[in-house]
């Protein structure tokens, strides 16, 4: 498990779009600096700010080849991101329990009857 | 009426897929029109600038906010039970997921399945790094507004 530290930084690191995308897209195999810069209208040393909040938070780290610094995501990151992401699980309901709405408001758009238990549409 | 089978499941399934479930309490042809309608689509996945759906089989689907899309083919369809489309964003030009909806009827009710498949494990951890299931920006600025009230 996490503790809430590591997932005050961890939401705070994802919590940026930009951050998400440097994460999908190390996810597919280490880049350097330049090659990270390259798909996001902002300068290089935007994107090292943005990999160092990403280092902290333990998702990402960088390794030494001579003088190149490529950046990988850490083994341990997507299932650190899996867990974060169940932490807010309840986000997401939030947007079926609006398709809860919906539905609820279609049974009396359609003038169906509310005791309607037919399992197929007539169509 | 039981909250506890209302509640949304999202696990991760083998090395490729992310599997959704959910209870709605409404039939499965109520559900799928829900889903499917570009008109009820917005009022609950978030109001976007362009929202297109044609479930049938070689159909496509669209859906377009400011900053991102989601696009890509109707692959199979049974209505009102069962869907396979695949889905391309526009923000990562390898991300492809092809996505299999199933609704069945539970008593009144319907039990929906939303089954995500990815081309391979690496792609399934940049589609969860990218928040896979949400409305994106929606979501995490929700995430930015409980994280501020505390």
């Amino acid at each position: 498990m996490l503790s809430v530290n590591n997932l005050d930084t961890t939401f705070a690191a994802l919590a940026d779009p930009t951050r998400r995308a440097i994460i999908a897209r190390l996810a597919q195999g280490e880049a350097t600096v330049q090659d990270l810069a390259r798909p996001f209208s902002i300068s290089q040393p935007a994107i090292s700010r943005h990999l160092k909040v990403l280092e902290e938070a333990g998702l990402i780290e960088t390794r030494i080849e001579g003088t190149a610094r490529p950046r990988r995501l850490k083994p341990e990151a997507v299932e650190t991101l899996w867990e974060w992401l169940g932490q807010y699980r309840a986000l997401w309901e939030k947007q079926f329990e609006k398709l809860d709405a919906v539905l609820d408001s279609l049974t009396e758009e359609a003038g169906e009857m509310p005791s309607d238990t037919r399992e197929r549409s007539p169509s | 009426m039981n909250s506890d089978s209302n509640k949304l499941q999202v696990v991760q399934d083998g090395e490729t897929d992310i599997i959704v479930r959910r209870f709605f309490s409404h039939p499965p042809a109520r559900v799928w029109r829900a889903l499917t309608d570009p008109m009820l689509i917005p009022q609950w996945l978030g109001e976007m600038k362009r929202c297109e759906m044609d479930a049938r089989p070689g159909g496509s689907f669209h859906y377009e906010w400011d900053e991102f899309a989601f696009s890509g083919p109707v692959l199979a369809v049974d209505a009102p039970h069962h869907m396979v489309h695949v889905e391309h964003f526009s923000g990562d030009a390898a991300y492809n997921a092809e996505i299999t909806t199933d609704l069945v009827a539970h008593g009144t009710g319907t039990r929906m399945t939303v089954m995500m498949r990815y081309a391979n494990a690496e792609a399934r951890a940049a589609a969860i790094a990218n928040g896979f299931t949400d409305s994106l920006e929606e979501t995490y600025g929700k995430l930015e507004a409980v994280q501020v009230k505390e």
